[in-house]
């Protein structure tokens, strides 16, 4: 009986991973929808997905580190040195040079992450929290403290451009999320993640390559804050070396709101594209209501706090 | 030892229970004499605690009659019974725990003064030549906050004592217990015998019934399946009556032997284990035996690529190899079934087939890609075939029962198609149905021709199972027994005294 009992909570938690937060979603759409009847429209709901690009696509690689049951805190800084790297290179080269190096500088600082936490077992928190410092100390130094402009057209129309009438950062953004579910779900890579997450030494004994596999996902952190630098740098057209300070905690925040769970093993990318929704339709419609800025943090706060109370209600059984 | 067969204490006929439609105890008998330690055995759900329960008075029963020194009986409530001295001592254990142990003892009967005010000296007194009697070596004035489980325990039972229990029922008293510990309760079982008392014992622990019972009555699915005198019986029989059929049949000493797959040559990890050889052939058991703490688990995962040796040769199927890491062994078809199921085995929150197929994801691996189609017929395939009882292959694995969670690492380990497979502890934490299963899993792989080394602490197990016995002990080989120089005394002999 308290079986069948459990194995009925366990389910539920099962479906709330799945759809709840899907649920969560419509309802706040419908919510919102009610609240302004400028919502509800194409070029709104365009301009969500664009506004959520950026945190979006960090999240997707923060979902990958927080499902081997890492943290990566440096990834607003990897943004960061990315953005400068993009602006300095474009002045003097062409894109095809800028932006390669660009997210090689970001996937470089992340393999050094990755060997730190495998090999170094630094705990991620440590080791990304001295990359965070670490790499936005090289923005600086790098910009010398100035932001540097960008004038490439080309590279202007990344962040700001539209293909089939979808913002182009939407696009990058979609593809990412596409491309990294594939991978988890389908991958032998991808399930040892998830079985990394869930019990690192049982996964080594069954001969799963634990280090090298932990190092390829901060790797893929490191390659995903590029890519978010790429439609940060393009959508401000200059390279601040304070670009993305504070990101990592809302990429964590659309990971957790996604139904990721910090304890490893347990939560998808599809949750998490649609946490970074959740809460691009909250910021949009406190916006749209004239809700004082100040006070929309107190919103965001509240739900990243019920969202996760509510999951681990659901877990616990 | 004999007891009294003419004071019949109690007499249960025909004791049906059910709740809602669930019949959980069918027709039971029971008797109990002065001075009789009766134990009941059975599987998990087979009806244990409802009967304990239904003779404690927490439940009534729907039928049946129960008989208390020849007279017709219903038990009202556990006070009821209690003042009837039908006493049962729970696992979980029930003393006020910030009262001394007099308290404890004399909670709910204090001795009073003409006054009217508890009779502090006199219940001290009472307390200690109790305890006294008993053979507790306990102060009355300790706080029960302050006694370790086994005093608890002890406590419990001086209290039951105390009530005048004619009546002991222990429901699995020795599960919290160590070894030592254990032999502190026997004794005390021995006492309360002596003085006339009827026990009850439940135990998962098939050795102990041997130990001290003199009766034993074994139950499944809530019915009664045999009843015997312990003396006319051994562990086949037991076991055959707790899971309905017989333990496999044993191979072992007529297995074709082939050549040989590993070969360990002066292993050695200083301060952990120290010159290991032996050989291991094909379609042999090689049994590890040994104490805790013997380097048995050390030498498994140094084999396995674990750990490293700093010095001495494996040879693989004659071929020298050095693995580096666990993935190296499965690559080389060696597999490692571990002792500790959660900390090395389970990924406790993932569907059973993924735990199932981690061990080797390549198999369904197609252009990058896994097809999950493929993966799932392979996983229903294994359910089938290992008898794994789950409600999906999609479930979390740590919602099975520890026999199935262990059946699933077991499928885990067959999915790199092992040459060599090393099961430490395998029947660890599963009731006796799924160890009966897994041995006869093991029976079938060494028949196939593949070489199984199996480490266990159960002697009977290793008895049973193994064509040789390699017995370690202090991280040495104490010595290497063939199966018929194998027994519980050469073994222990190796493994604790001899050197």
């Amino acid at each position: 009986m308290t079986t069948a009992f459990s194995s009925n909570v366990a389910s539920f938690a099962r479906i709330w991973r799945r759809v709840g937060v899907f649920a969560a979603l419509i309802l706040l759409i419908i919510a919102a929808s009610m609240l302004s009847d400028r919502f509800l429209s194409v070029p709104n709901l365009l301009n969500i997905l664009r506004q959520v690009a950026i945190v979006g696509i960090l999240a997707i690689g923060m979902t990958f580190v927080i499902l081997t049951k890492g943290i990566d805190l440096s990834v607003g800084s990897l943004l960061g040195i990315s953005v400068v790297l993009y602006a300095g290179l474009l002045e003097n080269y062409s894109m095809a040079v800028a932006i390669p190096l660009g997210l090689g500088a970001a996937m470089l600082a992340g393999l050094v992450n990755g060997i730190g936490v495998a090999f170094a077992r630094i705990p991620p928190f440590i080791m990304t929290l001295g990359m965070l410092s670490f790499a936005r100390g090289l923005a600086f130094i790098y910009t010398g403290g100035t932001p540097i402009p960008i004038l490439n057209e080309n590279f202007y129309s990344l962040g700001n451009g539209y293909i089939a009438g979808i913002p182009i950062p939407s696009l990058i953004l979609l593809a990412v999320v596409a491309v990294s579910a594939v991978i988890l779900s389908l991958t032998p890579f991808g399930r040892s993640v998830y079985g990394i997450g869930s019990n690192e030494e049982a996964a080594r004994l069954s001969g799963v390559p634990v280090n090298l596999y932990k190092v390829i996902v901060y790797v893929i952190s490191g390659l995903v804050s590029g890519l978010a630098g790429l439609v940060y740098a393009s959508q401000l057209s200059i390279g601040t070396p304070i670009a993305g300070q504070g990101y990592e905690l809302d990429a964590i925040a659309a990971v957790v709101v996604g139904g990721t769970s910090l304890f490893g093993g347990k939560g998808t990318v599809a949750g998490t594209f649609i946490g970074t929704l959740i809460i691009g339709v909250l910021a949009n419609i406190l916006n749209l209501t004239g809700v004082d800025p100040y006070v929309q943090q107190l919103f965001k706060g509240a739900l990243i706090v019920v969202a996760v109370y509510v999951m681990s209600r659901t877990d616990r059984a | 030892m004999p007891f009294d067969r003419d004071r019949l204490l109690l007499e249960a006929q025909g004791l049906t229970k059910a709740f809602d439609r669930n019949v959980v105890l069918k027709d039971v008998d029971l008797t109990l004499h002065a001075g009789e330690v009766h134990a009941i055995v059975g599987e998990n759900g087979a009806g244990k605690s409802t009967l304990i329960k239904t003779l404690g008075g927490v439940h009534r029963p729907e039928a049946g009659k129960l008989l208390l020194d020849g007279q017709d009986t219903v038990l009202r409530s556990p006070a009821d019974a209690i003042g009837r001295g039908i006493v049962v001592i729970h696992q979980e254990l029930s003393l006020a725990p910030h009262l001394s142990v007099a308290e404890n003892i004399f909670l709910g009967h204090f001795p009073r003064t003409r006054l009217g005010f508890v009779d502090r000296r006199r219940m001290r007194s009472e307390t200690r030549s109790l305890l006294q009697r008993l053979n507790i070596d306990i102060d009355p004035q300790t706080l029960a906050v302050d006694l370790s489980i086994a005093q608890q325990q002890m406590i419990e039972i001086a209290k039951a004592i105390s009530f005048n229990a004619k009546v002991l029922i222990l429901d699995e008293p020795t599960a919290v217990l160590d070894e030592s510990m254990v032999d502190t309760l026997f004794d005390l079982i021995a006492k309360l015998k002596a003085e006339g008392l009827g026990i009850i014992f439940i135990s998962h622990h098939l050795e102990e019934i041997f130990r001290i019972a003199d009766t034993v009555t074994v139950l499944r699915d809530g019915k009664l399946t045999g009843v015997s005198a312990v003396a006319d019986i051994d562990q086949n029989w037991l076991v055959s009556k707790m899971i309905g059929r017989d333990f496999p049949e044993f191979s072992a000493g007529m297995r074709k032997i082939g050549e040989p797959a590993l070969e360990v040559k002066g292993l050695t990890l200083p301060g952990v284990f120290e010159d290991i050889t032996f050989t291991a052939h094909k379609g042999e058991i090689v049994g590890l035996a040994g104490l805790v703490g013997a380097g048995r688990t050390e030498v498994a995962q140094a084999i396995c690529g674990v750990t490293q040796p700093s010095s001495g040769e494996i040879r693989i199927f004659g071929r020298k190899v050095r693995l580096r890491n666990p993935k190296a062994a499965t690559r080389l078809a060696m597999a490692y079934v571990s002792e500790d199921r959660k900390a090395l085995g389970l990924l406790p929150n993932r569907p059973v087939r993924e735990n199932a197929t981690i061990s080797k994801l390549s198999r369904f691996r197609r252009f990058g890609f896994l097809r999950l189609g493929k993966e799932r017929a392979y996983v229903g395939e294994m359910i089938r075939k290992l008898d794994i009882r789950l409600a999906g292959m999609n479930v979390e694995i740590r919602t099975l029962s520890g026999g199935n969670q262990q059946k699933v690492l077991i499928g885990r380990a067959l999915a790199i198609d092992p040459r060599i497979l090393i099961f430490d502890e395998p029947t660890r934490g599963v009731d006796i149905g799924a160890k009966s299963e897994i041995y006869a899993i093991m029976e079938e792989l060494v028949s196939k021709g593949i070489c199984v080394i199996l480490i266990s602490s159960e002697l009977e197990e290793i008895l049973r199972l193994s064509d040789k016995v390699v017995v370690l002990r202090r991280g040495r080989i104490a010595t290497t027994l063939s199966r018929d120089e194998a027994s519980e005394s050469t073994i222990m002999h190796a493994a604790a005294l001899a050197g």
